[in-house]
C-alpha cells in the first residue's frame, strides 16, 4: 500500500502489487464501456418510450462510468508518473503546484467513493420501486452516500462496507426479480450483481494482502462481463418476420 | 388481481403482434377481436399505424386486409428488445 498525505491529513492509497500497476486500469476500463453501453441503451430507451425508470438506470450507471474514469486518472499519476511531463500534464501541473500524484490520487479516490456509491444508490433506488414520491426517504439515502464517502477517506473499508450493503440489497432483488420472470438473461444480471458482491467483500481486505486486490479486480472483471452477456443476448434476437410486403 | 392498463406503446405492440401471429396480414373484424379495443379507439391507432407506415390497407377480393410492413417489424422488434431489457435489469 502506498501511502501520502492530502493537504487535510487524509491518506491516499494505490493497493494493487508493483507488477498489477495498470493491469487494474484496463479492468476498469473494460467496466466503462459495459457501463457506457447500458448508459447509451437506457437513454434511448428513455427517448423512446419517455419512462424515467430508464433515465434513472441510465443515471445509475453513468455514475460508475464517471467512478471508473475518476480511479484510472487518479492511479494513473502514481503508475505513469512520465503523464505530468506531458504537455496537459505539465499544464494542470502549473495549475495546481502543490498537486503531488499522491494529492491526484486522494481527490480522484474520494470522487470514486461518491460516484460508485451514488450509481448503486440510484439502482437500489430504481429496483426497489422507489419513486421521486418518496423524495424524504431519497433525500436521506443521498446523505448517507455523502457521509460514508467521506468518512471512507479515513476508513477504506467504510466504502467496500457500503458498497457491498448495496450490492446485497441489489442482488437480492434480482434474484426476486429473476424467480418471478425466470428468463436466462435475468439470471445473468443476478449472477453479475451477485460476483460484483462478491469482489466487494474481498476489496474490504485489500489492506491485508496485495493479492487480495489483484484477486478482487478479476472477481470485479468477471462480474462486468456478465452484465454484458445478457445485452448481448438482447441484441442478437433477430425479427420474426422480416420479409416485406409485396 | 386488477391488470395495469396499457400505455400508447403497448396497444400498438398488441396491434402488430396480432398481425404478427397472422403471418403479417389480417382481417379489420379479427384485429378489432385481437386488440381489445373499442372501435372508435382502433380506427384512431390504425390510422396512426397507416400514417407511420408500419402498416397498410389493401383490398383483396373485395375485403379490406391490413398489412404488416418492414416498419411494423421493426418497431416490433425494437419494442420486445425494450421489454427485455427492463425485464432483464428489473425496470
Amino acid at each position: 500500500m502506498v501511502f501520502d498525505s492530502i493537504p487535510y491529513g487524509l491518506p491516499s492509497y494505490v493497493f494493487g502489487p508493483n507488477w498489477f500497476y495498470g493491469f487494474d486500469s484496463i479492468i476498469e476500463f473494460i467496466a466503462i464501456i459495459v457501463s457506457i453501453l447500458l448508459v447509451f441503451y437506457s437513454h434511448r430507451c428513455f427517448k423512446l418510450t419517455k419512462e424515467k425508470k430508464y433515465l434513472y438506470f441510465s443515471t445509475a450507471f453513468l455514475s460508475l462510468t464517471f467512478a471508473f474514469i475518476v480511479k484510472i486518472m487518479g492511479t494513473l499519476a502514481i503508475y505513469k508518473p512520465s503523464i505530468t511531463r506531458t504537455a496537459l500534464g505539465s499544464s494542470v501541473h502549473q495549475a495546481f503546484t502543490s498537486l503531488t500524484p499522491y494529492n491526484i490520487n486522494a481527490i480522484a479516490l474520494v470522487m470514486h467513493y461518491f460516484f460508485m456509491l451514488l450509481g448503486f444508490m440510484i439502482l437500489f433506488l430504481i429496483i426497489s420501486r422507489l419513486t421521486w414520491k418518496n423524495q424524504r426517504v431519497i433525500a436521506l439515502l443521498v446523505y448517507f452516500v455523502f457521509l460514508a464517502a467521506w468518512i471512507s477517506i479515513i476508513h477504506y473499508q467504510l466504502f467496500y462496507l457500503t458498497s457491498f450493503v448495496l450490492l446485497s440489497l441489489i442482488t437480492y432483488s434480482y434474484y426476486q426479480n429473476y424467480k418471478e420472470i425466470k428468463s436466462e438473461k435475468a439470471r445473468f444480471v443476478t449472477i453479475a450483481f451477485g460476483i460484483l458482491l462478491v469482489s466487494q467483500a474481498l476489496f474490504v481486505f485489500v489492506i491485508y494482502s496485495r493479492i487480495i486486490y489483484v484477486l478482487a479486480e478479476l472477481i470485479q472483471l468477471l462480474g462486468f462481463v456478465y452484465l454484458l452477456i445478457p445485452f448481448i443476448l438482447i441484441f442478437k434476437k433477430k425479427p420474426k418476420k422480416p420479409k416485406p410486403v409485396k | 388481481m386488477i391488470e395495469k392498463r396499457r400505455g400508447k406503446l403497448e396497444i400498438i405492440a398488441d396491434i402488430l403482434r396480432s398481425m404478427q401471429k397472422k403471418e403479417g396480414k389480417i382481417k379489420p373484424t379479427h384485429l378489432l377481436y385481437r386488440s381489445n379495443l373499442s372501435h372508435a379507439k382502433l380506427k384512431e391507432y390504425v390510422n396512426m399505424l397507416l400514417e407511420k407506415g408500419m402498416i397498410e390497407e389493401k383490398t383483396i377480393k373485395g375485403r379490406k386486409m391490413y398489412f404488416m410492413k418492414d416498419q411494423g417489424y421493426k418497431f416490433l422488434l425494437e419494442f420486445e428488445r425494450i421489454k427485455e431489457f427492463s425485464d432483464s435489469f428489473g425496470l
